[in-house]
């Protein structure tokens, strides 16, 4: 069983103070939301749980089984979709997920990669080089990225971003799905998304 | 394109009738190296600001150990150079009508100076690629990295052109040496650059 712990995080960025003591706790079957105005920090705070960024004060711990997960193993217990995070445009879907599978040392299943992408309604562009893709299309793709290696903990930066009705609908499926096996940070400002959290924190209070 | 460039305006400036037969061992080598390093500072840099630029960098911190990243870009740059080097050096070689007293000498220095620059230059490429000045940043950081891997590989070359005292090859040790212990101390500060 995994578990967060996120203890007194404090971040200013050029002289700023963005947010401080921000502390909670997640454990599986658990959705935070972090909401807040443009500029309050949400992305920063979630670049800093996935470890991308270094907090000012303050520290992020993961568990498992109560034993704490070396900062440097992190990032093979989490999946992160944000629109700052951008795949190999020179590739194609199936390329970026085969790269990918290789870097993060998990097995390439070309049938596996395919279900996920049908899921996210990607099938029939799956050899089209991703320069080739809609902002949407890369979208459901990041998502496709975020969630190949299972992971328990899911840190969703915006995930309704340049998405239809129906792509809106793939990421609630996932949400829904997800609090099943883990847990899920939401960073938004969106009422569909922020609903399907058991709690959140608002970072303009 | 730029080695090109520069080893034909080299060759047509001042081709091998205007050197003197004494001078050639040593002004030789001095030109090759100086369009080697020059070709690999201009491309070789380039390995991580493409990663930041296309905003490929955060996916990767994410998905890969920092050491096989540096390993991968360490291994596409030595690719890189070995290509830049297997089109230069025969050129040089038949433009300047380059003569080599020890042609295994030659070859081995200029495949340890290779792999020399290719590790000073790929931890130098990560150091820079958040950094706004890249370029200036770049040959500032490189220069004290790579002047005494350049000093000895200038060395070999002329060594090996004019053959004399070529015994226990030093100055290949020197940059195998050199390669290894680059390539060690990268593996354990790449870490710290890679994360912000």
């Amino acid at each position: 069983m995994y578990s967060l712990k996120v203890s007194k995080i404090c971040k200013h960025y050029a002289g700023t103070l963005l947010f401080k003591d921000i502390s909670f706790e997640l454990r599986p079957g658990e959705v935070l939301a972090i909401t807040g105005w443009n500029g309050s920090g949400k992305s920063t705070l979630l670049r800093i749980i996935a470890g991308l960024v270094r907090p000012s004060l303050g520290k992020v711990e993961m568990f498992m089984e109560d034993e704490p997960i070396p900062k440097e193993s992190r990032r093979k217990f989490l999946g992160m979709v944000a629109p700052a995070l951008a795949l190999y445009d020179e590739l194609t879907a199936l390329e970026n997920m085969e790269f990918f599978c290789k870097v993060r040392g998990i097995a390439y299943d070309r049938e596996n990669s395919l279900k996920i992408m049908e899921r996210v309604g990607l099938t029939e562009n799956a050899t089209k080089t991703c320069r080739k893709y809609s902002s949407g299309m890369k979208q459901r793709l990041k998502l496709v990225q975020a969630l190949l290696h299972n992971p328990p903990l899911l840190l969703l930066d915006e995930p309704g971003c340049n998405l239809d009705s129906n792509g809106m609908k793939i990421v609630e499926d996932i949400i829904l799905e997800h609090r099943q096996l883990g847990m899920t940070v939401i960073a938004s400002n969106e009422k569909r998304e922020v609903a399907y959290a058991d709690r959140a924190i608002n970072l303009s209070e | 394109m730029f080695a090109v460039t520069t080893l034909v305006a080299v060759s047509f400036s001042i081709g091998s009738f205007r050197i003197g037969d004494a001078e050639k061992p040593f002004l030789y080598s001095v030109l090759l190296w100086i369009i080697l390093v020059f070709s690999a500072l201009s491309g070789l840099s380039r390995s991580f600001v493409k990663e930041e630029e296309a905003g490929t960098i955060d996916v990767l911190k994410l998905s890969a150990r920092p050491q096989a990243v540096f390993l991968g870009k360490l291994f596409f740059n030595l690719t890189l150079l070995g290509a830049l080097e297997l089109i230069i050096v025969p050129l040089f070689i038949l433009l300047m009508n380059y003569k080599i007293a020890s042609p295994g000498l030659f070859a081995a220095m200029i495949i340890s100076g290779g792999f020399g620059l290719g590790a000073g230059t790929t931890i130098v490429a990560a150091m820079i690629a958040q950094a706004s000045a890249r370029g200036a940043l770049f040959s500032v950081l490189s220069f004290p990295l790579l002047l005494p891997l350049m000093i000895t590989a200038i060395k070999g070359c002329e060594r090996a052109t004019d053959g004399m005292n070529t015994a226990g090859w030093p100055e290949v040790r020197i940059a195998v040496a050199y390669t290894i212990i680059m390539i060690i101390m990268s593996l354990f500060l790449f870490p710290l650059i890679w994360e912000e």
